[in-house]
C-alpha cells in the first residue's frame, strides 16, 4: 500500500502548521526526513519510566515548553474570566466610546484605544474567546468526521478503504487554506463559516491518522480475539481502535491549534472571518491598519497576542509529541 | 564554517540595497497617480462605475457642469452653445468646429446622434435619457433633442455616465463586435488617449497631440500612469514615500497628520455622497412614526461623523446631498436628544424599548463599517437592541428587494445622484412609492410626497425656482415622517504635493479627476 | 521505463483528482445566496437587465446542465469570464502568474539561502546551542502571522527608515525611464538579461520586503529539516568511517553529508512552493503585488465565482504538479520509490 508507506512531512511544530498549506504534499513516498525531527534520545540502559516521570524530565530540560504551558493556561483563564479581568468589560464586548478614540497607551488605557475609543487591552482579553474556541471546534469537528472514517477504512479494508482514502486524497489535493477561503467566500464571511470551512478541509488528516492506528492494531491479538468472539466492526472500532487513537489525536490536535488560530485570524484580516464588532485579533489588526503610522498600538498588540498564543500552543504541542512520541502510528 | 559567510553576504547585500534608496525624479514625462478605480468596462456606453476616472480624461460630453458657486453653470465642451425652446421640449446644441477623435475621425452631428442613440439603447445609465424621444442632426454641426416632457437636458448632457461622444468608426467596430472596447480601446476626443491597460494594476494615458484644447501651455504632463491600488493605507504609503504624485483615496484617519505635513497642500471638499438609513415602514415596530422619530432623535450625529468620516462631513438634511440641487437649508433636521427619544418610545407603547432591530450594511464600505457600532450603541442607550449584519452590497440589496415583510429593519446605504439632479434621482429613487422595491428600501408610501416630486421633476427644466420650492415641501414631509435616517453628507480630502498645481475637485464629477489641468508648479 | 510508467500513472491520477476538485468547487458555487447576475451588472442594475444576463450566462438553466457546460468548458481550457473584470479567467490568471512566480522564487531563494546554511551550521554547534538556535528559528517562523509581520516590516522599513518602497513591482514612472523588455515575465531576470540595471535595481528594492515576509515561515522549516537530515546522515556508518579515516570535518559535511541530504531537501523545496501558494495571499494584499494572490482575495471578497472556481482549480493544479515533480525527482534519485 502506498498510503501506508506515506509518512507525514515535517515533524513537530513544522509538521502541524505545515498541513494547513501543504495538504497532501507532505512527505514524498520515501518519507524524506519525515518523522526524524530530532533524533530520539537513546538511553537504552535507563529503566522504563512512567509518562509523568518522562513529562517532568522533558519540562526540566525544556524551559520553552514550560513557557508554552504557562501561556496556554493563562489564555484559558483569561478567556474564562474575561468579564472579570478586562478593565473595561463593556468596551471588550464592543461598546464604543467616541470621546476616548485613538488614545495612546496611558495609565487609564494600558495598551491605548482604537478607532472607536475602545480599550485595546479589554478587546484583546475578549479576543481570547474566539481565538481559543474556534480552533477547539475546528479540531473537534475534524476529529468527529475524520476519526470514525479512518477507523472504518482501516478495519474494513478493501473497497471501503479505497473509497475513503481516495476521497481523502481529493481533499488533500488542494491547499486547505484555499479550499477554506473558497467555502467562506461562497457561504458568506463569518467566524462560524470559517470554522466549518476549516473543519471541512481538515478532517482527512485525522482519517489518515486513525486509519494508521487501525491498520497497526488490526492484527494484534486482542483485536483478533474480539473478532473471533463475534464482535462487530462498530464495536471493535469503539472498544479498541478509538481509545487507542486518543493519544495520537491529542498530540496532533495540540499541534493544530496554533495553525488554526493563524488561519482564523488571517481569514478575519482579509475579511473572510469574524465580522465587526466582534473582538477578534485578526479583525483588530485589520481595523488598526489604517492607523499604523499614527497609532501603532492599535494593530501591534493584537498581532503580538496572536504570535505569543500560536507560539505557546506550538511549544506545548512539541512537548506533547516528545512525551508520547506517536511515531509508531505515522 | 563555510556557510556562515553567505549569510553575512546576504546581510551586506540587503544593507547595500537599502542605501540605494528608491528611485523618484519628477518631470513632466509622467504624472504618477494611485487610484482605487478598477475598470469594469471600457465601453463608453456601458460605463457606469469607477472607470469614470479614466473615461473623463479620454472622452468628452457636450457640456461640463461647473462646481457649485461658479459664475457659469456649464463649461462648453463639444458643444459651444445651446438653447432650449420655450416649452422646454426641444434642446439644440451647436458643435465645436475642428475637433478630432483619437482615431482621426472628425466630430460632427452624426457622431453625436449615433453616440447618444447607442447610450439610450444599451447604456448602463440609459435611464438618464428617459425624457428624450428623438435625437436629430439638424445640419452638419447642429443637433436637436426632442423631449416628451420638460427636463434639464443641460445637466443630463453633462452626465459622467452615458453622455460621452464616441468616434463613429469605433461605433461601427463595436456594432460588429460587442466587446470591441474591452481590449482597452479609447475613442474619444479628450486630452489623453488610452495607451496601456493592465487589469487591476495599471492604466496608462498619453497626451493626444491633436487635442482641441492644445498643449501649448507649459507644464502639462505627457503621460499619466494610474496604479490601481484598492487599499487606502497603501495609497497613503505610496504618496508619503514619493512613489506617486497623487493619491486619490487617502484614509480619513490620516487627515490630521498629512495636513500638518508641509510637503502637501490639503484640500477638503464637499462630495455628493450621502449616507442614509432606510427604516422598514411596513413592519412593526417601525411602522409607527413615533418609533421612527424616536430613533431619529437617538442618533449622536456628531459622533457618527467623527468616527465614520473623521469629522469630514456634515449632518444630512434629507436624502439630497449638500451642494447638489435641490438641497436646501429649509429642510428640517433631527438632533441628538435621547430623552425626547425615550419619551417618544413610551408614547408609542414601547416604554424603555425592549425590542430588537436588524441592521444591514455593505461590508465593503469602510465608513458604514466604522459608524454602525456607534449607531447600535446609541440605540442600546434607549433600550433598543441592534443586531448588526455586514453583507456584500449585492446580498444586502437582494434581501431588501425580496420581501419587505421579511427584510431588515434598518438598511444603511451610500447613495449619490447619477447626474447632478438629486431631485429626480435621490428623492424619486429612494422614497417615491413603488410596487416593486428597488432603491425605495423604506417601502414608504406617501401620495402627497409622490405628487410633489413628480411635479417638481417636470418643472426642473423650465422653472427651477418653483421646482425647488416643491422639493422643499416634499422633503419636509419626508423628514417629519422619519422614513429614513440622514446620517451625513460625506466630505473628502486631497493631499496635493506642493510641486503640482491645477488640481480641482468638481462635486458634479466625484469619481473623476481631470489630469489635463494638472501641471508642475514653477 | 519504470520511471515513465510511474510518472504516467501519477499523472492519470492527478487528472482524476482535478476533475474531482472541479466538481466540489462547482457544487459550492451553486449554493450561494447572492445573485450572480446582479453581481455581474453592478449595484444599479435593473431587474430586466438581470433577467437578461441570467439568460445569457445560463444561470436560469438546470444545475446539471450548467455543470455539463462548465466541465465541457474546462476540458477546452475555458474557465469562464470573471464577473468583475468580464475578461476570461484564464487570461486574468495568465497575466498575473509571472508576478507571483517571481515573488515565490525570491522568497524560496531567501529560505534556502538562509535555512540550509543555518541548518548545516547548527549541526556543527554540538549540544544545546545548535538545537536551541534551530528550534527558536523554526518555532518563531511558523508562529508568526504573515499579515502582521508584513505590517511591522512596512512600519519599520517604509515609514520609519524609508529604505524600501511600500507597494508594487516597479515604480510607476519606470516605464518612461527604463522600460522593461519582457522575456520571461520575471522582472529581475529580464532586466539582467537585457542589461537594464536601473530597472533591475528598482525591481529588486520592490521585491525585498514581500519576499522576506513570505520567506519567514519556510526559513524555519528549511532550517529544521536540514538539521534533521544532516544529523541522520551524520550518524550513518560511512560518515563515521570517513571521520575515522581522518577526512576533515569540512569535507565530511560538505562532500558526504550535504550531498546525501539532497533528497529530503527536494521535498522541502516542494513543500515550500506549496506553502507559498497560499502564503502569497496575505503578502500580495499587503504589498499590492499585482499577482495571483491579490486577485484571489479580491475575487473571494466579491464572490466573483468564475474567478473563485478558476483560482481554486488552478491552485489545486499547481499543487498536484509540484507533488508530481517532487515524487518524480525522488523516484529519479531513489529507485526504491518506483516499486512502492
Amino acid at each position: 500500500m502506498r498510503e501506508g508507506a506515506r509518512v507525514r512531512g515535517a515533524s513537530g511544530v513544522t509538521g502541524a502548521a505545515w498541513r494547513m498549506f501543504a495538504g497532501g504534499l507532505a512527505g514524498g513516498p520515501t518519507g524524506g526526513p519525515a518523522g526524524a525531527g530530532e533524533p530520539p534520545e537513546r538511553d537504552d540502559l535507563a529503566p522504563p519510566r512512567s509518562t509523568w516521570q518522562r513529562g517532568l524530565s522533558i519540562l526540566k530540560r525544556d524551559p520553552l515548553a514550560v513557557f508554552g504551558i504557562c501561556v496556554v493556561v493563562l489564555l484559558i483563564v483569561v478567556a474564562a474570566f474575561a468579564p472579570k479581568l478586562a478593565p473595561y468589560p463593556a468596551m471588550g464586548e464592543g461598546r464604543s466610546s467616541v470621546s476616548t478614540r485613538v488614545s495612546p497607551p496611558s495609565k487609564e488605557f494600558v495598551l491605548g484605544t482604537d478607532r472607536l475609543g475602545r480599550d485595546v487591552l479589554s478587546r484583546i482579553i475578549y479576543g481570547t474567546r474566539p481565538a481559543l474556541i474556534a480552533p477547539l471546534i475546528v479540531v473537534l469537528l475534524a476529529v468527529a468526521i475524520g476519526a470514525p472514517l479512518g477507523a472504518i477504512a482501516g478495519l474494513m479494508g478493501g473497497w471501503v478503504d479505497e473509497v475513503v482514502m481516495r476521497v481523502c486524497d481529493l481533499f488533500l489535493a488542494f491547499p486547505s487554506l484555499l479550499l477554506a477561503m473558497a467555502i467562506v467566500a461562497l457561504q458568506g464571511p463569518s467566524l462560524t463559516n470559517a470554522v466549518i470551512a476549516l473543519a471541512v478541509s481538515w478532517w482527512p488528516w485525522y482519517t489518515r491518522l486513525v486509519r494508521g492506528v487501525a491498520l497497526s492494531l488490526r492484527h494484534q491479538a486482542f483485536v483478533e480475539a474480539a473478532r473471533a468472539l463475534g464482535a462487530s466492526t462498530p464495536k471493535i472500532m469503539l472498544r479498541h481502535i478509538l481509545p487507542n487513537s486518543i493519544t495520537p489525536i491529542l498530540v496532533q490536535a495540540s499541534l493544530d491549534v496554533g495553525t488554526v488560530i493563524l488561519a482564523t485570524t488571517g481569514l478575519a484580516f482579509i475579511g473572510l472571518g469574524s465580522q465587526p464588532p466582534a473582538a477578534d485579533w485578526g479583525l483588530m489588526i485589520e481595523d488598526g491598519r489604517a492607523l499604523l503610522r499614527t497609532a501603532w498600538w492599535t494593530s501591534t498588540f493584537p498581532g503580538l497576542a496572536i504570535f505569543i498564543s500560536v507560539l505557546s500552543f506550538n511549544l506545548v504541542g512539541d512537548a506533547l509529541r516528545d512525551l508520547f512520541d506517536p511515531k509508531e502510528y505515522r | 564554517m563555510t556557510r556562515a559567510p553567505s549569510f553575512v553576504r546576504f546581510a551586506t547585500l540587503a544593507l547595500m540595497l537599502a542605501l540605494l534608496g528608491v528611485v523618484s525624479a519628477q518631470s513632466t514625462t509622467a504624472l504618477r497617480v494611485a487610484s482605487t478605480a478598477a475598470v469594469t468596462t471600457w465601453d463608453p456606453s456601458l460605463s457606469f462605475s469607477t472607470e469614470a476616472v479614466y473615461m473623463a480624461n479620454i472622452y468628452e460630453p457636450l457640456l461640463w457642469a461647473n462646481a457649485t458657486g461658479s459664475a457659469e453653470k456649464f463649461t462648453p465642451a463639444l458643444a459651444t452653445s445651446w438653447e432650449t425652446s420655450d416649452d422646454g421640449l426641444a434642446w439644440t446644441f451647436h458643435l465645436r468646429e475642428g475637433v478630432k477623435f483619437h482615431d482621426g475621425e472628425t466630430l460632427d452631428a452624426d457622431a453625436v446622434v449615433r453616440s447618444i442613440d447607442r447610450h439610450r439603447a444599451i447604456g448602463g445609465a440609459a435611464f438618464i435619457w428617459a425624457p428624450v424621444t428623438d435625437v436629430v442632426a439638424v445640419d452638419d454641426m447642429t443637433v436637436r433633442f426632442d423631449l416628451a416632457y420638460p427636463a434639464p437636458l443641460d445637466l443630463i448632457a453633462a452626465s459622467l455616465y452615458g453622455a460621452w461622444i464616441v468616434s463613429p468608426a469605433a461605433l461601427d467596430a463595436a456594432e460588429a463586435d460587442e466587446s470591441y472596447f474591452e481590449a482597452g480601446i479609447g475613442a474619444g476626443t479628450g486630452p489623453y488617449t488610452l495607451a496601456d491597460y493592465q487589469p487591476d494594476a495599471e492604466v496608462v494615458l498619453s497626451a493626444f497631440p491633436d487635442y482641441w484644447g492644445g498643449w501649448d501651455e507649459p507644464g502639462h504632463f505627457q503621460n499619466v500612469v494610474v496604479s490601481i491600488v484598492s487599499d487606502q493605507v497603501l495609497q497613503e504609503q505610496m504618496l508619503l514615500a514619493g512613489e506617486v504624485d497623487l493619491a486619490l483615496s487617502l484614509p480619513p484617519t490620516s487627515y490630521a497628520s498629512i495636513s500638518a505635513d508641509p510637503r502637501y497642500a490639503v484640500q477638503t471638499v464637499v462630495t455628493p455622497f450621502n449616507y442614509v438609513g432606510f427604516l422598514n415602514t411596513v413592519r412593526p415596530p417601525l411602522d409607527d412614526v413615533r418609533v421612527r422619530q424616536a430613533i431619529s432623535y437617538a442618533i449622536p450625529y456628531d459622533d457618527i461623523i467623527a468616527v465614520g468620516a473623521e469629522g469630514l462631513g456634515t449632518q444630512g438634511r434629507g436624502p439630497v446631498p449638500q451642494g447638489i440641487y435641490p438641497w436646501s437649508e429649509e429642510v428640517p433636521q433631527y438632533h441628538y436628544d435621547p430623552d425626547k427619544a425615550r419619551q417618544l418610545l413610551a408614547e408609542a407603547g414601547h416604554e424603555g424599548g425592549g425590542f430588537t432591530l436588524r441592521l444591514t450594511y455593505a461590508a465593503e464600505n469602510a465608513i458604514e463599517r466604522g459608524f454602525a457600532p456607534v449607531l447600535a450603541d446609541a440605540l442600546a442607550d434607549i433600550g433598543i437592541q441592534v443586531e448588526i449584519e455586514p453583507l456584500l452590497f449585492n446580498q444586502q440589496w437582494a434581501i431588501a428587494k425580496a420581501d419587505p415583510a421579511e427584510a431588515q429593519d434598518i438598511f444603511l446605504l451610500l447613495y449619490w445622484p447619477t447626474y447632478s439632479d438629486a431631485g429626480s434621482d435621490n428623492l424619486w429613487s429612494m422614497f417615491h412609492s413603488s410596487d416593486v422595491p428597488f432603491f425605495n428600501l423604506s417601502y414608504w408610501r406617501n401620495s402627497v410626497f409622490d405628487d410633489l416630486v413628480d411635479r417638481a421633476i417636470e418643472l426642473t427644466g423650465t422653472d427651477r425656482a418653483t421646482a425647488q420650492a416643491l422639493y422643499v415641501d416634499a422633503m419636509t414631509i419626508l423628514v417629519n415622517d422619519a422614513a429614513g435616517l440622514y446620517f451625513l453628507d460625506a466630505g473628502a480630502w486631497y493631499a496635493i504635493p506642493t510641486y503640482l498645481s491645477g488640481f480641482e475637485y468638481n462635486i458634479n464629477y466625484p469619481f473623476a479627476t481631470f489630469f489635463y489641468p494638472i501641471r508642475l508648479a514653477d | 521505463m519504470e520511471l515513465l510508467k510511474f510518472v504516467s500513472r501519477r499523472l492519470a491520477f492527478s487528472l482524476l483528482v482535478l476533475a474531482g476538485v472541479a466538481t466540489i468547487v462547482f457544487a459550492l458555487t451553486r449554493i450561494i445566496p447572492s445573485d450572480p447576475a446582479a453581481l455581474y451588472l453592478g449595484p444599479r442594475a435593473r431587474p430586466a437587465e438581470i433577467a437578461d444576463i441570467q439568460k445569457r450566462f445560463g444561470f436560469d438553466r438546470p444545475l446539471i446542465e450548467q455543470y455539463g457546460q462548465y466541465m465541457r468548458g474546462l476540458a477546452r481550457g475555458d474557465l469562464g469570464n470573471s464577473l468583475a473584470t468580464k475578461r476570461p479567467v484564464t487570461q486574468e490568471l495568465g497575466s498575473r502568474i509571472a508576478a507571483t512566480l517571481e515573488l515565490m522564487l525570491a522568497a524560496m531563494l531567501l529560505a534556502v539561502g538562509i535555512g540550509i546554511p543555518l541548518g548545516v551550521v547548527s549541526t556543527s554547534l554540538r549540544g544545546s546551542i545548535g538545537e536551541a538556535l534551530v528550534r527558536v528559528t523554526s518555532v518563531v517562523g511558523v508562529s508568526m502571522p504573515a499579515f502582521w509581520l508584513g505590517l511591522l516590516l512596512q512600519l519599520v522599513f517604509v515609514h520609519l527608515l524609508g529604505w524600501f518602497p511600500s507597494a508594487g513591482r516597479v515604480d510607476a514612472g519606470l516605464r518612461f525611464v527604463a522600460p522593461i523588455t519582457t522575456v520571461t515575465g520575471l522582472n529581475l531576470l529580464d532586466t539582467l538579461l537585457t542589461g537594464n540595471l536601473t530597472a533591475f535595481r528598482d525591481a529588486l528594492v520592490h521585491i525585498v520586503l514581500p519576499a522576506v515576509t513570505l520567506a519567514a515561515y519556510p526559513i524555519g522549516l528549511v532550517t529544521r529539516m536540514t538539521r534533521a537530515a544532516m544529523l541522520e546522515v551524520l550518524s550513518q556508518d560511512y560518515i563515521r568511517t570517513a571521520r575515522a579515516y581522518g577526512v576533515s570535518e569540512r569535507r565530511v559535511l560538505g562532500r558526504f553529508a550535504l550531498r546525501n541530504a539532497v533528497g529530503p531537501t527536494l521535498t522541502v523545496l516542494g513543500l515550500t512552493m506549496a506553502f507559498m501558494l497560499t502564503g502569497t495571499f496575505y503578502v500580495e494584499v499587503i504589498y499590492a503585488w499585482p499577482g495571483l494572490g491579490s486577485f484571489t482575495v479580491r475575487s473571494f471578497l466579491n464572490v466573483d465565482y468564475p474567478a473563485i472556481l478558476g483560482m481554486t482549480l488552478f491552485g489545486a493544479a499547481g499543487y498536484v504538479l509540484i507533488n508530481l515533480v517532487v515524487d518524480a525527482s525522488q523516484a529519479l534519485f531513489d529507485p526504491r520509490v518506483r516499486v512502492a
